[in-house]
């Protein structure tokens, strides 16, 4: 009983999943409680986690798994002027890391190829807000290469270098009608890349407590030469050259976490991470076109975001030698200012809870699934640049599974 | 694995839960203290869906009454009928579209004249000719007659001089002895609109203070006071408009004496300026006109046929490059100059004054067209992402006529009214979706 009542107190304070386009999915263990990880040793998501914990890892570690992400959105126009949902689409944020170092030496190298992260959202061609985006599917894949070091036996540190590679296609109605009476259509479509690193430290100062520290740098991902098509009525045609191409950066925002974990026991293992994000890097999404005319000007929108923590907080539990049950929960605050609000991040404030299942399969092989509900609190917003004024609703069920194999 | 079972279940319980897309209070739904079961329009081109110099199908299905009537729908309201053209004779009255553009961006447009709904001509004695278009019969809830004065509103032979009239009436000219007021308030109705009075001051300003009279003050006030007794006898509500200041529209605002003088002066740098056959006083009564030397307050209307600027014309002192000498002058009709300017606008603020003060002894719901058109020109508008302004063609608001207006203007009046009823009525209306109507249309 005293048990369960743990568990549930550490469900009620929120913990966090993501803020903006952050996608925080990096491990299916880690998702079943409540994202937390930073200051654990639990798989090869240490990679990503926290770097530093890697040479702590007893085993070494070849695991992927992946997270189909519903992101369920609904607008309502003020003055009651309609509602529009998003398409059903799926995202499918994943993750892999490989951990291998010699058993009894205090090095490990790894790799992790996950995706921090992205956005998907498709509102359709005949919505309210059509003029301001249609859709959007942006992915960033981050690819880290890490080396971790174990000091002593109490500390290890690591770091790792990430190189991104990041691809957007946005589309949006253009307000001048062809003969049809139809809208024009403009598509931005590119890729791109960019640099960072992430570093942690690891400590363990009893046999059932845990620290972690970890910073992951922002990344400046550029994309140097998108597509930019424009389609519009013939004799407007000369307004929006083509061919064209695009240039966009996009700062994506440093992490900073702390984290912590309890093992009273075999079976229990209890964590927490408290996690600030630099969202304020974000200042604006800029879009700067090869040919440009009095019509088709670079264009420049302010989103000036700001820093966004998240709290979080799981537990785990062994039912038995070959069962772990995990539950988890958190809380984000929003890192987008009233007025900034687009329907291509409809974000606020948030809080999730996470669920989760692991089994071995051998003792070499976990299966592990998680879930996760994320609710967005309701926002009305008048967004300073288009006017687009109504209420944002927004919820997030993200199944997922992953395989581990370790030895 | 019987334990894992279990959690199976309890993982796919969950999973349940993705199914669910967040959920929106529908908004509450009343009419407040109006009565939307049979909503009429009373009022002009304007009411009618005139665009592009034409009234014509589509057109009138983006009515702004058809649109406002739509949205009541949503909380209660009836059925709206309008007299419809035909989709065989789709293009009712004829309508300018855009063909295309010169190579100095001055658009091209077009008399689209097939499919239409001409079905005769009689000619009216002591009046002249008259184009009959094909008579609509049938409920009717919208009733804007393109080119109505309040002024009219009460002369029974109108019926036979509006084309637009007489084919809403059973009979033909010059047999029509009904007015319009007493044709719009025949039937019991229960909520109307009322946005009569603007071509009292237009038709006086589009004919650049020459073809027409603007109609007196006093009398303006004793027929909108009539027509709105008239209108609430029976205990309707309803909803008013100002009259919107007529130099806030393309057709005054496009074609520019700097415009012009400008062109000019690239052929010929010796150009010092434009010569306008100008009022001479801001007295109405006094109709002295004199050529001189127009400033930038001189408006020039929309359909001045700049190619006349600079061609040899005869006159008192031989031939002469015409407007740019005072010998030949823009000719009067295509010059709002600026005491006809003041003039225009005093009427209008006049106007304006008696419609709030009879609304107000009504307690009718006012939508300021006069502050707002004002306000649009002053600062244009952005809706959901579009920007509009009162520009011509590339404002999205105007249609190619330059004064009536685009599916995207009249959707825009809509809410404005919509707005106005449900704040004197306390009334939810919901507002219509701008991003749903079009702008100019432009041709591949």
């Amino acid at each position: 009983m005293k048990k369960t009542l743990l568990l549930l107190i550490w469900l009620s304070p929120g913990i966090i999943y993501a803020q903006g386009f952050m996608v925080n999915l990096n491990g299916q263990k880690q998702i079943g409680m409540g994202h937390t990880g930073t200051g654990l040793l639990q798989d090869g998501a240490s990679v990503v986690f926290n770097p530093g914990a890697m040479a702590m890892l007893s085993e070494n570690y070849l695991q992927a798994g992946i997270s189909p992400l519903f992101f369920k959105s609904g607008f309502q126009g003020a003055g009651a002027s309609g509602t529009a949902f998003v398409k059903e689409k799926v995202a499918t944020p994943f993750n892999a890391y490989a951990v291998w170092g010699p058993k009894a030496a205090r090095w490990k190298v790894g790799l992790g190829v996950y995706t921090p992260f992205g956005g998907l959202i498709d509102w359709g061609s005949n919505w309210q807000g059509k003029y301001v985006l249609e859709s959007l599917d942006l992915k960033a894949i981050f690819f880290q290469p890490t080396v971790s070091y174990k000091l002593t036996d109490y500390l290890s540190i690591g770091a790792g270098f990430v190189y991104n590679h990041a691809s957007v296609d946005l589309q949006r109605a253009i307000p001048v009608s062809g003969p049809d009476g139809n809208p024009g259509q403009a598509r931005l479509t590119g890729g791109g890349r960019g640099y960072g690193w992430n570093a942690g430290i690891f400590i363990k100062p009893s046999s059932k407590f845990t620290i972690g520290l970890d910073y992951r740098s922002q990344v400046n991902t550029t994309i140097k030469k998108g597509d930019a098509f424009f389609s519009v009525a013939n004799s407007l045609q000369a307004n929006f050259p083509q061919p064209n191409t695009f240039m966009a950066g996009i700062p994506l925002p440093a992490n900073a976490s702390i984290g912590f974990g309890y093992t009273p026991d075999a079976k229990w293992t209890v964590a927490f991470d408290a996690n600030f994000v630099g969202w304020h890097s974000y200042k604006s999404l800029a879009f700067d076109y090869a040919s440009n005319t009095s019509t088709l000007q670079d264009t420049y929108s302010p989103r000036n975001y700001k820093d966004a923590f998240s709290l979080r907080g799981g537990a785990q539990y062994k039912t038995s030698r070959k069962v772990a049950v995990r539950l988890g929960g958190g809380y984000a605050s929003t890192a987008v200012n009233d007025g900034y609000v687009t329907p291509e991040v409809p974000d606020a404030n948030r809080y999730y809870l996470t669920a989760g299942l692991g089994y071995k399969l051998t003792n070499k092989l976990d299966l592990d699934f998680s879930f996760e509900y994320e609710h967005l609190f309701s926002r009305f917003q008048t967004n300073i640049e288009s006017n687009l004024s109504g209420t944002f609703k927004s919820n997030v069920y993200i199944p997922g599974v992953s395989l581990s194999y370790h030895w | 694995m019987k334990t894992f079972n279990k959690y199976i279940y309890f993982a796919a319980t969950f999973a349940l839960f993705a199914g669910c897309k967040p959920s929106f209070e529908s908004p509450k739904k009343s009419e407040g203290t109006a009565d939307f079961t049979r909503y009429i329009s009373v009022g002009n081109s304007l009411t009618a869906g005139f665009a592009d110099n034409g009234l014509y199908l589509e057109g009138q299905q983006n009515s702004y009454p058809s649109i406002i009537a739509k949205q009541m729908a949503l909380v209660g309201g009836g059925t709206f009928t309008q007299p419809l053209f035909t989709e065989a004779q789709a293009n009712g009255s004829t309508y300018l579209k855009l063909t295309g553009f010169n190579p100095n961006g001055t658009p091209i447009t077009t008399t689209v004249t097939e499919n239409n709904a001409v079905r005769g001509k009689v000619t009216i004695p002591g009046f002249g000719d008259v184009t009959l278009l094909t008579k609509y019969s049938g409920d009717l809830n919208n009733y804007g007659v393109p080119g109505i004065k309040l002024k009219q509103i009460t002369y029974a032979p109108y019926g036979n001089l509006n084309p637009y009239f007489e084919r809403l009436l059973p009979g033909n000219p010059p047999t029509n002895n009904t007015t319009y007021l007493d044709f719009v308030t025949a039937k019991d109705f229960t909520f109307f609109t009322d946005w009569l009075g603007y071509n009292d001051a237009l038709g006086y300003a589009t004919s650049g203070g020459a073809g027409d009279v603007l109609t007196d003050k006093t009398q303006f006030a004793q027929l909108y006071t009539l027509s709105i007794s008239k209108l609430t006898e029976k205990g309707a509500k309803g909803a008013v408009a100002t009259i919107p200041d007529v130099t806030s529209v393309p057709y005054f605002t496009t074609v520019t004496v700097g415009a012009i003088l400008g062109a000019v002066q690239k052929a010929n740098p010796q150009a010092q300026a434009l010569y306008v056959n100008a009022r001479a006083t801001v007295d109405i009564t006094n109709t002295t006109y004199a050529p001189r030397a127009a400033t930038a307050s001189d408006l020039i209307v929309l359909t001045f046929p700049t190619a006349k600027i600079g061609a040899m014309v005869t006159s008192p002192v031989g031939m002469v490059p015409y407007g740019l000498t005072p010998y030949a002058p823009i000719e009067n009709q295509y010059v709002l100059d600026n005491n006809e300017v003041t003039i225009v606008k005093d009427y209008v603020t006049d106007y304006n004054k008696t419609i709030k003060a009879v609304a107000a002894t009504k307690g009718l719901a006012v939508f300021d067209a006069y502050f707002y058109l004002n306000g649009v020109k002053a600062n244009g508008l952005l809706i959901d992402g579009v920007s509009a302004n009162s520009s011509y063609i590339s404002g999205g608001i105007f249609s190619l006529d330059g004064v009536h207006l685009t599916p995207r203007g009249y959707a825009i009046v809509a809410n404005q009214f919509i707005k106005a009823i449900n704040s004197n009525y306390g009334s939810t209306i919901p507002a219509v979706n701008i991003s749903n109507y079009r702008g100019v249309k432009f041709p591949n």
